[in-house]
């Protein structure tokens, strides 16, 4: 067979075909379209790797890598031909494999129905087609991994022009998630953080809802404790088919995250290997952006809570300023519900403050700050943001006057809570030593919904009170209190609400608002201090009074007990030469009566003198058991005489168990001797003295009862109750001391004294001594 | 005759229990002070004393302590215008107290117990 006839224009056109620019596909046609046409063959054809068939004919031949030359002469093996295959062969055909260095390209068969031979310059021809073609296969793949590369590379570059573009976490996130989208050309993208304080993962960013996957939070979770990659491409029965990569966002060997995007836009929309080694490579990158992101949010919501504690402390400072300035309680309490109330302290609409009252056990209300309807509060507000200065000077300038007489002052000045109420939140506050912070949606009626059952003031008459307001409509209610803490004690309650502008009552709020109180509650616990001291300096000056009274009257005693010695022995000395002159007089003589006169009147001054003594002279009391029966035997015996002349009739009831006092015995038979004594004068010499002992139960204790009754005149009415006042003398009675010194006796007994007077019929003098310790106890 | 000496800075109370006692059948000596009482309890050498507490110099406690160590048997009245040194356990020396008074009869009749005249 002669040599090809345009060999030489073929290769010509193949090698321009392999290198124009047209595409890959466009080329192959191309040659295999030239290559036909100039061997006029019958099939031309490119067999790719994946169209042929496993364990075939063509299989083995591209295992073998060498050509195939089929023709009359060299016949084909037919038996290593499939059945698939047996139509695509013709009689004559060559089939040249195509490799590059490293792998199979395909196969080029040439087939021709007739019978032919091939030249050995044909041959020679087809392996340099054969070639060429394997060339711009090869070529083709590379530019086509070039500009793949190149798109990739495109993509990362955008993703870090992206990521760099904004410091915002959110905003960052989110653009990670869009650019990933772009790149990996997935249908869905879930970004997760973990959440440092509560090391819990979380969605920060999520497109296409992939986040309600029931495998996604799984996948994420497995991947970010094992720090590893993870693809999944799963089909189930539905003919439903899910495609997931899933990185970690590692720092330092540790996850902080997870990127996981779903399904590529294709069908079937499985990612490959390729897209996988992207993402991993977006991860990797990624991680640092949003690990600085992060650090970048996390100083600034530092900042901003930094700036926000300096505000707060300056205010704090403002008002603490402010309560330095007097320890006038009133003072005090108002200004620490002002600094609460007003917008430049702590801005709640309302503020009221409860006291502990230790010794009832109740929490009382104090005072009230606090507009009492909406258009006062607009009229307040208003005039306080006209008004310039610092906190500390407006808080001055507002005079408890302007509102504090207002309606809610003086409701909260009424009211009164048990602490034992433990349903009352106020008593918890107190209870409990912590704050509650409520939030009420509106009743039905427009009524605070009350849980305290128990006729809680806060319920019923704060509550109500508020409750005529919410007329207006408001849709909630918030109140919270917390406790007044001074020196490690509750000492009161401060309950503060938003009545009017409705503002919710945050944590941050009350954290402020108990900073505050606790510099308040020194601040009321000093000024309580301060009025306790003055009202103690008080007590004390008028203790001092009593006490300079006191000592005038011991000086006055003294005194009148030197007096009275001086006095005692010319006395006994005129009194005792009346009596020798008297004995001298002869009964007839008028000058008889003289002498009398002066025996009696210096009896009647020595009786005085011996009254003044006792009540003047404390003396030593010394205490004994004593049995008062004893006692009344003897003092009745000094007194016998006067039974003798029979005008006078003596009854006696003396119980026969009665138990012992404890008691000085002179001072006693000098109480009783006066008191028996004195029936003898009020009876003048003729009616009945009647003494009775007795002992009485009273209150749970063990007393005696002793009572001297008389028959005679009583005590003028008039007279009645001076008759235990010291040096009172009535006009007809010879004593003025008697009774005192029988009741200052009585009541240094721990006893008492009652007088049962019938004027015209007598007097019934009852003592009452308890009975002793050591009596009882047995 | 039973010697009694009577011992008062009170010229008038001294005249008056003199008179009284003498009338009552008794030898009355008197001394103005504690110390002129110690003195007359060696010279005169008395059965039965009479002693006011309320003196100057000496007072009635003090003499009464002196006499005691002299003299343990001799009766003693200690006599005072008021009860307070009844509870004073120093005048418990004593053999009896009796307040000052106008009406003589107690201190007689103690005088006589003492002197077992009765």
């Amino acid at each position: 067979m002669p040599g090809h006839p345009d060999a030489f224009d073929l290769l010509k056109s193949i090698i321009d075909l392999s290198t124009s620019s047209l595409s890959m596909e466009t080329k192959l046609d191309e040659m295999l379209r030239t290559i036909s046409s100039s061997f006029q063959s019958d099939r031309c054809l490119l067999l790719r790797p994946d169209k042929i068939i496993k364990n075939g004919f063509l299989f083995h031949l591209s295992q073998k890598r060498k050509p195939i030359w089929v023709d009359e002469e060299s016949p084909l093996q037919r038996e290593e031909v499939l059945l698939e295959e047996e139509d695509l062969l013709c009689p004559t055909f060559v089939c040249i494999p195509l490799y590059d260095e490293t792998s199979f390209q395909g196969i080029l068969y040439i087939g021709f129905l007739r019978n032919r031979k091939f030249a050995p310059q044909e041959v020679d021809l087809l392996l340099l087609i054969a070639k060429e073609m394997g060339e711009a296969i090869q070529i083709g793949h590379l530019h086509r991994k070039v500009e793949q590369t190149i798109s990739e590379l495109t993509a990362l570059h955008e993703m870090g022009k992206a990521v760099t573009s904004t410091l915002k976490f959110d905003e960052l996130l989110q653009l990670i998630v869009e650019t990933g989208l772009k790149i990996l050309k997935a249908k869905g993208g879930v970004l997760r953080v973990e959440d440092r304080r509560s090391e819990e993962l979380r969605v920060k960013c999520s497109i296409g809802g992939y986040d309600q996957h029931p495998l996604d939070e799984k996948i994420a979770k497995r991947v970010f404790f094992t720090r590893t990659p993870f693809s999944l491409h799963h089909s189930n029965e539905e003919d439903s088919f899910i495609s997931i990569l899933c990185a970690p966002l590692l720092s330092k060997g540790r996850s902080f995250g997870t990127l996981t995007f779903y399904d590529k836009e294709a069908d079937p929309p499985k990612f490959d290997e390729r897209d996988f080694q992207l993402l991993l490579t977006m991860a990797n990158q990624m991680s640092f952006a949003i690990e600085n992101a992060m650090k970048h949010y996390e100083i600034l919501t530092m900042a901003q809570e930094n700036e926000k504690r300096v505000k707060q402390l300056s205010t704090l400072w403002e008002l603490n300023k402010v309560l330095l300035t007097t320890v006038n309680f009133e003072r005090i309490i108002h200004m620490t519900l002002t600094a609460i109330t007003i917008g430049d302290g702590l801005g709640f609409n309302r503020a009221m403050l409860f006291l502990v009252n230790e010794k009832d056990r109740l929490l009382e209300g104090t005072m009230a700050v606090g507009p009492d309807n909406a258009e006062e509060a607009g009229r307040i507000w208003d005039f306080l943001s006209q008004r310039r200065g610092s906190p500390s000077e407006l808080i001055t300038q507002i005079q408890p006057s302007s509102e504090g007489n207002g309606v809610l002052n003086s409701i909260v000045k009424g009211i009164q809570i048990p602490l034992e109420q433990e349903e009352c939140i106020l008593s918890r506050t107190v209870l409990e030593g912590r704050y509650f912070n409520r939030r009420f949606p509106q009743a039905e009626e427009g009524w605070l919904q009350n849980r305290c059952e128990r006729g809680c003031h806060l319920g019923s008459e704060v509550g109500c009170y508020v409750g005529e307001h919410l007329g207006r409509d408001p849709k909630a209610y918030s109140f919270a209190t917390v406790p007044l803490w001074g020196k490690g004690k509750v000492i009161g309650v401060i309950l503060v609400d938003n009545l009017y502008n409705q503002n919710p009552i945050t944590d941050e709020d009350i954290h402020f608002l108990s900073m505050f109180s606790n510099q308040a509650g020194l601040a009321i616990e000093n000024a309580i201090l301060y009025r306790n001291l003055e009202e103690v300096h008080q007590k004390l000056k008028e203790a001092q009074t009593l006490l300079v009274h006191q000592e005038k009257m011991a000086a006055l005693g003294e005194l009148s007990s030197n007096i009275a010695h001086e006095i005692k022995n010319p006395l006994v000395s005129i009194g005792g030469f009346a009596r020798r002159l008297d004995r001298s007089i002869p009964a007839e003589a008028s000058e008889k009566q003289y002498t009398q006169t002066i025996m009696k009147e210096v009896g009647r001054l020595e009786g005085i003198l011996d009254d003044i003594l006792t009540y003047t002279h404390d003396g030593s009391m010394t205490f004994k058991e004593l049995d008062l029966r004893e006692i009344l035997e003897e003092t009745l015996s000094m007194v016998s005489g006067g039974f003798n002349n029979g005008g006078i009739q003596l009854i006696k009831k003396f119980a026969g168990e009665v138990p012992k006092v404890r008691g000085d015995y002179h001072q006693l038979k000098h109480a009783f001797f006066n008191l028996i004594s004195n029936a003898f004068e009020a009876m003048n010499g003729k009616g009945t003295l009647s003494i009775r002992i007795h002992p009485i139960l009273k209150d749970g204790s063990s007393f005696i009862r002793v009572e001297v009754e008389d028959t005679g005149k009583g005590i003028d009415p008039e007279n009645l109750h001076h008759i235990f006042n010291p040096f009172y003398t009535t006009k007809d009675t010879r004593l003025g001391l008697g009774l005192p010194i029988i009741h200052k006796i009585v009541t240094s007994h721990q006893g008492q004294i009652e007088v049962d007077n019938r004027p015209g019929e007598g007097v019934t003098f009852i003592i009452t001594l308890p009975a002793s310790e050591e009596r009882r106890g047995e | 005759m039973k010697r009694i000496l009577v011992v008062d800075d009170e010229e008038s109370i001294r005249l008056l229990y003199k008179e009284e006692l003498e009338e009552e059948g008794f030898a009355v000596e008197v001394a103005t002070d504690g110390g002129e009482a110690l003195r007359k309890l060696l010279l005169f050498k008395p059965d039965l004393i009479t002693l006011d507490i309320k003196m100057p110099g000496m007072n009635g406690i003090e003499t009464l302590k002196r006499i005691r160590e002299m003299e343990r048997q001799l009766p003693i009245i200690m006599c005072s215008a008021y009860g307070e040194y009844k509870q004073d356990f120093t005048t418990w020396a004593s053999d009896a107290y009796v307040v000052k008074c106008a009406d003589l009869t107690e201190l007689k009749s103690t005088i006589r117990r003492l002197l077992r005249l009765l």
